[in-house]
């Protein structure tokens, strides 16, 4: 049920909107316009094309590097995602609802992890890859994803199971339901927002990771996008593939909207009225 | 119950869904395993030019090498520092996968110190070395030694709107004179932007004024020939007809910028032509070339050159054929290639008489008089530490003090030299 | 749940490992290795020149004016950025909470910055505002060379930054705002209560936590800012941040003792703002319920 909000608000929110619309989309208009750019026009000084031209996603399609390059993406975006959301919901789970002794002292040691600096961790994970054969391979990429998510994705949860009203479910008891009934039909759709979000932040470190992509892949085989992007050439040494480039970032930035469209009705939908009483 | 529903069904299926993607990937990637054949294949890591010239040059070589060995290219990013990086990273790690390494001449003293690349055994480096240009071969020698085959060159010519000037100027001093004069339209396009640019021209003026940086991995910096350099990068960056985006330009910015128009002069590569003539013909009618400017009248322009050189790793399992399939890939008909579809000047010096490469090249004239009196950067292990207390203490331009900055200068490079503390 | 304290004990410890696993696996080595190497003179070039040198490097490093610069500007983009995106996080979050007309719109649109490849959104931010090529001079009438001159690089670079990494702080705070009761707030605006009242009586403290959390780890990161300043200046106009410094000395100049130095001292700092976090939001104890009274 949406609240009744009196019709100025509706207005003052709407305008905030338009806003917010704008601020995020004219830079990746921008974009956009670059990518359909002639490479004789990108010094214009235009925002938008003189002419448009394709001949930026026609070079990046025509090299077999890059449609590896997206589904290799995809896979271990998806796979990080999907494993590091898991973990991370059973480590919150334990931090905030049991009581056991050394709590504060993993999550202390879960931020400390994430805050070494990445520069200096490539060089042994890149030895360390090569001797057990992770190298240039899909797990090789997923665990330091989970890794270096994993913080993140545990604080977040905790902090927001922290607010959930867990007792909630003893009331669906209470009322008739039975043991999973109750967990599926009131805890999830609580803990759902927080799940999700958590989700779209480890999904986007993976999608959006250059340095860990390019040092510890050296094929097609598990090469992704942002590091596939660093081997493209303009015709000559010394230019700067500013078209590829950004036709390669539009084309990659469709797979994330659409997880993005997927996923934010489960943020919010998980706050039904009535399912949350003060 | 309305108020508890959840699709938890739909959730299940996304889960689902990356799971199954993930075996049918591993699968199909697992089955397109090829069969281990019996003719060595030799790895070549290099930079995956755009017109495919290397490409071709491998399998080329592999043909012709009556089934001694197979030519396999391994594409390294584009950008020098990230290729030097990846390099760097694995021949360190002992990794024996590569074979043939594609090394931008900066690289040479460097790999060569920590024993990274093998120098070439005397008859194979006679055979490397005949008829190429001598800056290219002392670009690929360090310790006496040859330690890769001479491959492509390259340096930097002063291109100019034929349209707008009567006489070309030949010093700096003339040319900013001639640029303040054309007021708005005058530009001079040079690289000022904190990155080996800046250490390629610095190292050009200071050469064409008769000074080095470096003999014998001792620091040299004649005062008088630094102090004409420094001026000239000083009245530069301080005249008019300077670029607005000086401190951050590169190569490609001033291309872009005389492509746009306003700009008479530019000091470029020869990269330019083919862009400008492809990009902006009306600006490419009108372009003429000449050598780099002198720093005085009496001594002609010596200009850095640029390059590829090829060498063998040192942790290669095949590293007498490796030499064998370097010396082919830098053979005639490959540098010819190379030019004819890259745009990549040769080393040989006879190609620059060849009709076919002048006509890629019309000013291969004026490339080979540059290239034979080509000038060398600092060659030593440690010479991205040198350059990086050189950009580093030039930048910006505009607020060099000739005298002050010699001191400055000697001072950071000395403690470069001997690895000190961040620079 | 009735458990005794023992099963309970390994239950929790149960449901942490593999987290623990998968982190320690990755990060142990490399971070022990650092320590290790932080203490020795290694150039990766000279490999026979390996000596053991005690807190030389580190010496050398904090005597150092490149550092303290960099560090400087670490903080000064750090705290400029953070908390712009804090400010317009909420407001982000606001609306994607309460917008009826195009709510899909704006939710997904709010996101689809975070989702852009950091060295393309810098490279496209660059190229705005380059003077001889792009659209920002010619647009506003401007005209000045951004990136040449400090101050300018750094609102750009920071500019860069507050549109790509403020639909982070969004997304957390709007996950956050779903937990505030509507039941509350309604009651409250029966009660009279205007809208700035609702927000800074109920909303926020509801959301402390949260807010918290997005704020720790966003400041986390913005410290170790890297992919935008590399690509927009390459530290250049005095504008190096720390993680800069780490990888020139590192990968430039293939100074492993030095760099794993530096490395260890950004680590330091990190945790130094960690703990000011943690300690100033008691977030630990409001996580594990042991919260100070």
């Amino acid at each position: 049920m949406k609240p009744q909000l009196p019709r100025t608000d509706h207005l003052w929110w709407s305008a905030g909107s338009l806003l917010a619309v704008c601020y995020a989309l004219t830079p990746i208009a921008w974009i956009v316009s670059l990518s359909l750019k002639h490479p004789g026009d990108l010094g214009d000084n235009r925002f938008w094309p003189q002419r448009i031209t394709f001949e930026h996603y026609r070079a990046i399609f025509a090299d077999a590097q890059f449609p590896a390059a997206l589904m290799n993406s995809l896979g271990i975006a998806l796979i990080s995602t999907l494993l590091a959301v898991t973990i991370a919901m059973f480590a919150a789970y334990a931090v905030v609802r049991i009581n056991f002794s050394g709590r504060r002292l993993f999550l202390a040691l879960a931020l400390a992890i994430a805050m070494f600096p990445p520069v200096s961790i490539i060089g042994p994970l890149f030895n360390m890859w090569r001797l057990v054969g992770l190298y240039d391979t899909w797990p090789g990429l997923i665990l330091p994803y989970i890794t270096l998510t994993l913080p993140l994705a545990i604080w977040t949860l905790a902090a927001f199971f922290r607010e959930i009203p867990w007792d909630l479910d003893k009331a669906a008891r209470v009322d008739g339901a039975t043991a999973f009934q109750a967990f599926t039909k009131v805890i999830i759709p609580l803990v759902a927002p927080g799940v999700f979000s958590a989700a779209i932040l480890v999904f986007i470190f993976a999608w959006n990771d250059f340095l860990f992509a390019l040092s510890l892949t050296s094929t097609n085989d598990a090469r992704t996008v942002p590091a596939a992007i660093a081997f493209f050439t303009g015709s000559s040494r010394f230019e700067q593939p500013t078209g590829s480039i950004a036709a390669a970032a539009v084309v990659v930035t469709i797979p994330l909207v659409i997880v993005v469209l997927i996923f934010q009705r489960r943020i919010v939908a998980g706050l039904t009225a009535g399912a949350v009483k003060g | 119950m309305r108020r508890y529903q959840t699709p938890a069904k739909r959730k299940t299926g996304y889960r689902l869904l990356p799971a199954a993607l993930f075996l049918l990937l591993a699968t199909a990637a697992g089955c397109s395993e090829e069969q281990s054949s019996p003719t060595p294949t030799l790895k070549w890591y290099i930079f995956d030019e755009p017109s495919g010239a290397f490409a071709d040059a491998a399998a080329d070589c592999s043909e012709n090498s009556g089934g001694r060995y197979r030519i396999d290219l391994v594409p390294l990013p584009t950008d020098a520092d990230q290729q030097r990086e990846q390099l760097v990273r694995r021949l360190a790690a002992r990794d024996s996968d590569i074979d043939i390494v594609g090394m931008d001449v900066i690289w040479t003293a460097e790999f060569a110190e920590a024993g990274w690349i093998l120098p070439w055994p005397e008859k194979m480096a006679a055979e490397a070395t005949s008829g190429r240009l001598d800056s290219a071969i002392a670009s690929a020698s360090y310790d006496d030694r040859l330690q890769a085959a001479p491959f492509t060159t390259n340096t930097q010519l002063l291109w100019y709107r034929t349209d707008r000037i009567d006489s070309v100027p030949t010093t700096w001093e003339e040319l900013l004179k001639t640029a303040e004069s054309l007021g708005d339209q005058g530009t001079v396009q040079v690289q000022g932007a904190r990155y080996e640019g800046l250490t390629v021209f610095f190292n050009s003026l200071l050469s064409s004024a008769g000074g080095d940086i470096l003999k014998n991995h001792e620091m040299v910096l004649d005062e008088d020939a630094t102090r004409e350099a420094l001026a000239i990068l000083q009245s530069i960056a301080r005249s008019p007809a300077a670029p607005a985006s000086l401190a951050t330009s590169r190569e490609d910015q001033s291309r872009l910028a005389f492509e746009a128009g306003d700009s008479t002069f530019m000091i470029n590569y020869t990269f330019v032509w083919p862009s400008a003539r492809e990009n902006a013909p009306e600006i490419a009618e009108n372009m003429g070339w000449a050598r780099w400017p002198a720093v005085s009248e009496d001594r002609p322009s010596r200009v850095t050159i640029g390059g590829i050189n090829l060498g063998v790793a040192a942790y290669s399992d095949h590293s007498d054929l490796a030499f064998a399939a370097a010396s082919c890939l830098s053979s005639e008909a490959n540098q010819r290639l190379a030019a004819h579809k890259g745009g990549l000047p040769p080393t040989i010096t006879a190609l620059y008489h060849d009709e076919e490469v002048q006509k890629t090249f019309p000013f291969a004239d004026v490339l080979l008089e540059t290239l034979k009196d080509g000038s060398q950067r600092p060659q030593t292990p440690l010479y991205n530490d040198v350059s990086m207390a050189i950009s580093h203490t030039l930048h910006p331009l505009r607020a060099i003090e000739p005298q002050e900055d010699i001191d400055t200068l000697r001072r950071e490079i000395e403690r470069a030299l001997h690895s000190e503390g961040l620079l | 749940m009735k458990l005794s304290s023992l099963s309970q004990q390994k239950l929790g410890w149960l449901l942490c490992t593999p987290a623990l696993v998968a982190m320690i696996a990755v990060t142990a080595y490399p971070i022990v290795y650092a320590c290790y190497l932080s203490l020795f003179r290694y150039d990766l070039r000279f490999p026979d020149k390996r000596a053991f040198t005690g807190i030389d490097n580190y010496l050398s490093v904090l005597s150092s004016t490149v550092w303290w610069e960099a560090l400087l500007n670490t903080v000064i983009i750090t705290a400029v950025s953070v908390s712009m995106e804090l400010l317009l996080g909420m407001g982000f979050a606001l609306i994607m909470h309460r917008a009826i007309i195009g709510r899909r719109l704006v939710r997904s649109a709010v996101l689809v910055p975070y989702g852009i490849i950091t060295v393309v959104a810098a490279l496209i931010w660059k190229f705005a505002f380059l003077p001889d090529t792009g659209f920002v001079g010619n647009l506003t009438g401007i005209d000045i060379a951004w990136f040449s001159q400090r101050w300018s690089a750094f609102i750009i670079i920071i500019l860069t930054e507050i549109w790509k990494t403020t639909p982070f702080m969004a997304l957390l705070l709007l996950a956050g705002l779903t937990l505030v009761p509507e039941n509350l707030l309604r009651a409250a605006r029966v009660d009279g209560a205007g809208p700035w009242q609702r927000f800074t009586l109920i909303t926020l403290p509801i959301m402390k936590q949260t807010i918290a959390v997005a704020l720790l780890f966003r400041t986390l990161d913005a410290f170790r800012i890297f992919d935008t300043v590399f690509v927009q200046t390459r530290g250049a106009q005095n504008t190096e941040s720390v993680s800069i410094v780490g990888y020139h000395a590192l990968i430039s100049r293939l100074n492993l003792g030095l760099g794993s130095a530096v490395s260890i001292l950004i680590f330091l700092c990190v945790l130094f703002i960690a703990a000011a976090y943690i300690k100033g939001f008691d977030i630990a104890g409001a996580l594990t319920g042991k919260e100070k009274p």
